[in-house]
């Protein structure tokens, strides 16, 4: 879904000529190689710095799939993410490979969010929130204070496998770990179960009505989010190599969702781009520090205190994106994708054949039930994605002005 | 020990009563779980703090109401600032901006001071008396006149003040409410203005009882608080005083009596109580509503 047709028949009819490919896939090479770059041009212990960003990039994606796809919040991620880590802690302290132990950390954390998703299956909207934060609380207070599992205050070591023990080495195994993850949340968004999940974040009734099977894919949803969390959570073990109980805790899990909403829920590039500036920001300030010194309120013995304005500045920027820009990241991102993915830079739907694609437009802010999504053009509209939210792109432009002008004061979401 | 237990948990219990009834009212006037409570009272404790501690150190009762003029403050900014721009956007999205104005507030105080531990004075000294073998101090029995003293404004301002009529009207139909006349612009800023000063109220009286952190109030209070509200049902403020109560009572006898190999026994029983009374009585004790 997601794919106003209109947008696909203009991608499909603007073919770009061959320089224009070359100049795309040009492009996009560069991006690739960049990436692929970066562990090895980096000193080691930058790399390791770096490695933080892919496991968060993990972490948001994994968010978005409660948030982004099935219109779910969930405050208590940092319980999936820890039970991640500490279960690969263990395993591979008991023996078993870390190949083995990754992906069994990323099924216990499917199995501890399936638990969470029977009791969604009952609870919604804003109670489900109460529910997942004190689920986050039990993990953090009780679970990961029971000593046999998790050594208690003491730390868990988690030494990373062998071939890998290097920092760029290990980046380079959180990378592959992500490509993957993106490349499911694609084939999740374009085939059968996807449509699914976000047919009930439209319309859980109208969903059952067209057949989908409601308890089923709410219930995969939420297992598929533990499991990828799970994964994360291996990885962060592995990564810091000795894990302590408040390694977990839930400003952790508002600063990861704050994360996944101002990369715009549903865009998987703008959750890579956030996750990337939330986890660096720290190195980031402490590098400008001598020209933030310059500003008045800031004085040298905050040095140390650094890290703990990421928080505040994702607050900021999460009301910011709330209010402004509803879709984040990936709605800024919009016209590269567009354009990567063979379509023009501008948006046909504002620049031009205004008659084609003004109905189109409406019929998609109703909120529609999904269409299926035609096949030649990637170019999905992120901001679609927002929680049951109106207020897409092209929210500045009049017809969704009218549309909300002509929408009644209460309509209470939930 | 089980009277020291639930003697205990009722003073508790007045902190999350109190909190409670700011998450009640809030909800009641905007459908919102606001994730902020909790720094209404956190952001009065240091603001009292520092006006009383720092130089030139004001007199501690004219500290503690200038804490509570900035927590009303802060929710009257909160309510203009992220609340009344997202008024139309679903309330998941409200949810999220809240936690992200706790969020912020909280690492604001720790990015500003030391996350060191402070000390608030108590109101009447530091002298133990004992009631039935539980020791008291004299900020208990003013936390528990605090909350009687509350409920009773409460009742008559909702019970025989055209404000407070107005308030609850809005709340039960916002449009007809603007019909007739109430301006809900004004209404939204003085639930939010309450409710703030219901927390501000929570967090002074809760700080002097040990030391206080920054975010001390949503750490430790604002979860236990929400189960007391949800427990007395999200839509009643007398029901945000019993969930209160019940909660601090409840989750004391669970901190002292689940034994300590199983760590965590109060996070244990507010998930228990919170999964019990979602899928026995969403509506709550007293609610009507779910």
């Amino acid at each position: 879904m997601a794919t106003s047709t209109a947008e696909a028949t203009a991608a499909v009819r603007r073919r770009p000529a061959a320089g224009g490919l070359a100049a795309r896939g040009a492009v996009a090479s560069v991006l690739v190689i960049v990436v692929l770059l970066i562990p090895v041009v980096l000193p080691s212990f930058r790399a390791s710095q770096a490695t933080r960003a892919v496991i968060f990039a993990i972490i948001g994606l994994s968010l978005n799939v409660l948030l982004g796809h099935l219109g779910q919040i969930s405050l208590g991620h940092q319980a999936f993410v820890g039970m991640g880590a500490f279960a690969s802690g263990l395993m591979v302290g008991k023996g078993i490979p870390f190949f083995l132990a990754l992906p069994l950390a990323g099924v216990i954390g499917a199995l501890a969010a399936a638990i969470l998703g029977l009791v969604a299956l009952r609870i919604r909207g804003l109670y489900l929130a109460l529910v997942t934060l004190a689920f986050g609380f039990v993990a953090e207070e009780s679970i990961f204070n029971v000593n046999a599992l998790t050594r208690g205050g003491e730390g868990m070591p988690a030494p990373r496998p062998p071939g890998f023990l290097s920092d760029p080495a290990y980046m380079y195994l959180c990378l592959i770990v992500l490509a993957v993850v993106l490349l499911m949340d694609w084939r999740l968004v374009k085939t059968k179960g996807g449509r699914a999940i976000m047919a009930i974040r439209h319309d859980e009734r109208v969903a059952a009505t067209l057949g989908v099977n409601v308890t089923f894919y709410k219930l995969f949803a939420f297992m598929l989010s533990g499991f990828l969390a799970g994964i994360a959570g291996s990885l962060f073990a592995h990564w810091i190599t000795n894990i302590a109980t408040n390694d977990f805790v839930l400003d952790l899990a508002l600063v990861w969702v704050f994360m996944t909403v101002v990369g715009g829920l549903g865009s998987r590039a703008g959750i890579v781009i956030a996750a990337t500036f939330f986890a660096l920001l720290p190195i980031l300030l402490e590098a400008i520090f001598p020209l933030l010194q310059l500003l008045p309120f800031i004085n040298a013995d905050m040095q140390g205190r650094l890290p703990r304005i990421v928080p505040v500045i994702g607050a900021l920027l999460l009301v910011l994106t709330l209010t402004l820009y509803p879709g984040g990241i990936g709605q800024q991102l919009l016209p590269i994708r567009r354009w990567l993915a063979g379509g023009p830079f501008r948006d046909p739907l504002k620049h031009g054949r205004k008659h084609a694609s003004r109905p189109a437009k409406r019929r998609r802010r109703r909120g529609s039930p999904p269409t299926p999504a035609g096949d030649g053009a990637a170019t999905t509209t992120p901001t679609e994605a927002i929680v049951d939210a109106p207020g897409p792109a092209e929210a500045a432009s009049a017809v969704a002005e009218a549309a909300r002008a002509t929408r009644p004061t209460g309509d209470g979401g939930a | 020990m089980i009277f020291t237990s639930i003697l205990n948990g009722l003073i508790t219990g007045t902190i999350y009563g109190l909190v409670a009834l700011g998450l009640v009212l809030v909800y009641k006037g905007a459908r919102v779980f606001n994730f902020a409570q909790g720094e209404f009272g956190t952001v009065a404790v240091f603001v009292a703090w520092i006006l009383h501690t720092e130089p030139p150190g004001l007199p501690m009762l004219v500290a503690l109401l200038l804490g509570l003029a900035a927590a009303t403050l802060m929710g009257l900014l909160v309510e203009r600032v992220v609340v009344r721009p997202l008024s139309q956007k679903p309330r998941v999205i409200l949810l999220v901006a809240t936690a992200g104005v706790a969020v912020g507030s909280i690492y604001l105080q720790l990015l500003l001071g030391e996350a060191e531990a402070r000390v608030l004075p108590r109101l009447g000294g530091d002298r133990v008396f004992f009631v039935l073998n539980a020791a008291l101090i004299w900020q208990n029995i003013i936390m528990i006149l605090a909350l009687v003293v509350i409920g009773v404004a409460l009742y008559l301002f909702f019970s025989r003040t055209a404000l407070g009529l107005a308030v609850l009207a809005s709340s039960q139909d916002n449009l007809a409410s603007q019909l007739s006349g109430v301006s809900t612009r004004r209404v939204s800023s003085l639930v939010w203005g309450l409710a703030a000063f219901l927390g501000g109220m929570a967090g002074l009286l809760q700080a002097p009882l040990s030391v206080f952190t920054p975010g001390f109030m949503t750490t430790t209070v604002l979860f236990p608080a929400f189960t007391g509200a949800v427990l007395g049902g999200m839509t009643s403020l007398p029901g945000a005083f019993v969930g209160g109560l019940g909660v601090g009572v409840l989750s004391q006898l669970g901190a002292d009596y689940i034994p300590e190999t199983i760590p965590g026994g109060r996070e244990l029983v507010l998930f228990a109580l919170l999964l019990l009374v979602l899928s026995v009585r969403p509506q709550g004790l007293l609610g009507k509503e779910a």
